[in-house]
């Protein structure tokens, strides 16, 4: 397992020689919902889902493709597991259609949707069978003749490194190992999309980086539609080829990983994905794709590209990165996108530092500095005098 | 560290045991008396369980206890089966509470009640009373308690683990006889023998629904001690006494091996 520890080894080692579905890197060409002549093969069209008076799922539309490595992440109770849920079968949409490979699967029983399989977050291993006859359960359902499962049984727990384990039962297994029959059992079944809930969710933090890249690995050799549930953004943009970020019920943003984190479309997809700092302001100017931007904070305007459709005087937010603000004891030249503070708070992390900076009107900026070179100067501590700025292709606007 | 027991545990614990079972370990002993007068110790034997033997009555109303019990603790287990399915499963269905109540209410009924109105019911119908009374009778009031005992495994039973039977392509039946059902099949055996065992000394309700011919051991003990104890009676007894130890040792072993085995294996894991 050791040589999926890093990405490119995986990327160039171990995998087939072909150029993947999709390489680790997205702008690879791997884009099919650019391809308007691509069939969705998984169709939400317009899916509700209520509970009583609660509504889980709220008209949600999306398309997934053959082949993505699909990510639905939100916070708990956001609706995401009840979207799964209802693609394997166990909930039945209060309205709309679900449709796979352009059939309507809205009404078939769990049992009938042959297309789709499902790793549960509790592994829901059979307590009283043994690890082979976990994994080929499934098969046994199809009728497939003996000799034949247990090929597919050999070969499922040749991928996830299983085999001295076949005859044991799931609680003579560690969480690791019952983690990776659980995965086993469900491709045994070789489905054409695979859903996979929360599947790392009890895993430790190691483990989970490991085990994230056996998935990449597994989806990549079988070319598996993969749609994964996750609250871990971390764990989303490391697997995913597209992220659907949703928020009580509704899906709020569907973009790449890099999408996601450098062109999110609002407030709470750039707060749920990686730190950044909001700050608000109101129009005063667009020229050439340049908006100007006064600043909530008295004295500080604001310049950024963007070709966010605005006008002058409405309320906005500006987005930055803190790893794109960059952090001086000397007063900038330039007046624009400058913010001037107190350091609050250094957090060390060896590699790069963070620093909270509290601004005029209270509120906290972070700047993220990576600790690579000797630093020039005197290094920056609490309490200093500090000024921050950054470009303006850095900054997001925000309208919500 | 070893517990040490204060005299007055010691005694308290003398006293509890000996209220229970002196009485029983009497009866015990006496079965083995050579004597014919029950009251007068004449030395052991074991003649009277081969008089027992020959004692037509008795063993005609043993071999109808079995039957009745055998037969309503196996329906009893089935519909508790599935009530406790039901109950666990279907989740807020329209009069859950009402059927949950109903169910669980002979938990609490006296039994004289549940006896008096089982009788009105089948003099009601014209149903002629004698074994099957009795079978119908015992299955409605052990039923309950059959169902309580699949319960509670029910409730501790990952739902999960069904979903994942029906995604791998098990048709609701199939998931339940293949996973359901040995999952809980401790909890199911258990509930049979104690089904058996409550069917193998009732009293009271088997007197009320009762008929010609049909006559079980309790009741005949019953009709015979008030003409006098007999050794025979001790025998068959002890017999009895044996049966539902039996019974209920098996049931507790039963879930305990099961938990304990599970303990055992998560151990081996790490």
């Amino acid at each position: 397992m050791s040589e999926f520890a890093s990405p490119p080894a995986t990327a160039t080692g171990a995998a087939p020689p072909r150029s993947g579905p999709r390489s680790f890197a997205p702008q690879s060409g791997f884009s099919p919902w650019k391809d308007p002549s691509q069939a969705p093969i998984v169709r939400f069209d317009n899916v509700t889902k209520q509970f009583g008076d609660f509504v889980a799922v709220k008209s949600c539309t999306l398309d997934i493709y053959e082949r993505e490595f699909f990510a639905l992440l939100g916070p708990s109770g956001c609706g995401k597991s009840t979207l799964l849920r209802m693609l394997a079968g166990f909930e039945q949409p209060t309205d709309g259609r679900i449709m796979v490979q352009g059939k309507d699967i809205t009404a078939l029983p769990p049992y009938e949707r042959s297309d789709v399989n499902m790793m549960f977050q509790s592994y829901a291993l059979f307590p009283h069978m043994t690890v082979e006859s976990n994994i080929g359960f499934g098969l046994r359902q199809e009728g497939m003749p003996k000799g034949e499962i247990a090929a597919r049984v050999e070969e499922a727990m040749a991928m996830v490194e299983l085999k001295p384990f076949a005859k044991r039962k799931p609680n003579q297994l560690s969480g690791g190992q019952q983690q990776r029959v659980a995965l086993a059992r469900a491709i045994a079944k070789k489905p054409r999309i695979m859903l996979l809930d929360e599947p790392l969710g009890a895993l430790d933090k190691k483990l989970r980086q490991q085990a994230q890249f056996e998935l990449m690995r597994i989806q990549e050799s079988t070319g598996t539609t993969f749609i994964i549930v996750t609250h871990d953004q971390e764990e989303a943009m490391t697997v995913a080829s597209r992220i659907a970020v949703m928020d009580k019920g509704n899906i709020i943003q569907v973009a790449t990983p890099n999408d996601i984190y450098e062109a999110p479309k609002s407030r709470y997809v750039a707060g749920f994905i990686g730190d950044v700092n909001v700050l608000e302001g109101k129009v005063s100017g667009i020229t050439d794709g340049v908006i100007d931007i006064e600043g909530a904070v008295s004295g500080c305007h604001y310049k950024t590209r963007s070709n966010e459709p605005v006008s002058i005087g409405q309320q906005v937010w500006l987005a930055i990165r803190p790893e794109k603000v960059r952090i001086t004891h000397d007063k900038p030249q330039s007046a624009i996108n400058v913010v001037n503070g107190k350091v609050d708070d250094v957090g060390y992390l060896g590699s790069i530092s963070h620093y909270h900076v509290k601004i005029g009107n209270g509120q906290r900026v972070t700047a993220l500095r990576a600790n690579t070179a000797m630093t020039v100067g005197p290094p920056i501590s609490w309490e200093d005098d500090v000024w921050m700025d950054w470009p303006t292709e850095a900054g997001i606007i925000l309208t919500s | 560290m070893q517990t040490r027991f204060s005299w007055f545990n010691v005694t308290s614990i003398v006293l509890g045991f000996a209220f229970l079972y002196i009485p029983i370990l009497l009866l015990v002993i006496y079965s083995f008396n050579e004597s014919r007068l029950v009251t007068v110790w004449g030395g052991w034997s074991t003649k009277w369980y081969g008089s027992l033997l020959n004692n037509e009555q008795l063993l005609t109303a043993g071999w109808v206890t079995l039957r009745v019990a055998f037969i309503s603790a196996t329906f009893a287990t089935i519909l508790g089966t599935l009530a406790a399915i039901v109950l666990t499963r279907l989740g807020a269905f329209r009069g859950r509470t009402l059927f949950s109540g109903l169910v669980f209410a002979p938990l609490v009924m006296p039994e004289v009640i549940t006896g008096l109105s089982l009788l009105l019911l089948f003099v009601a119908i014209g149903m002629d009373r004698g074994f099957w009374t009795i079978t119908i009778a015992h299955i409605t009031f052990s039923m309950c308690f059959a169902a309580v005992v699949v319960q509670s495994r029910l409730l501790d039973f990952d739902k999960s683990v069904e979903e994942a039977a029906m995604d791998l392509g098990a048709t609701p039946v199939n998931s339940f006889f293949q996973v359901t059902l040995p999952i809980i099949a401790p909890a199911v055996i258990s509930a049979w023998l104690l089904a058996f065992t409550l069917s193998l000394d009732d009293l009271v309700i088997a007197s009320f629904t009762t008929g010609p011919g049909a006559t079980t051991l309790p009741m005949k003990i019953y009709s015979q001690v008030r003409l006098g104890v007999t050794p025979e009676i001790n025998a068959v007894s002890t017999i009895m006494i044996a049966f539902v130890t039996v019974g209920v040792l098996a049931a507790s072993y039963i879930t305990k091996r099961s938990t304990m085995k599970a303990a055992a294996d998560a151990r081996k894991a790490q």
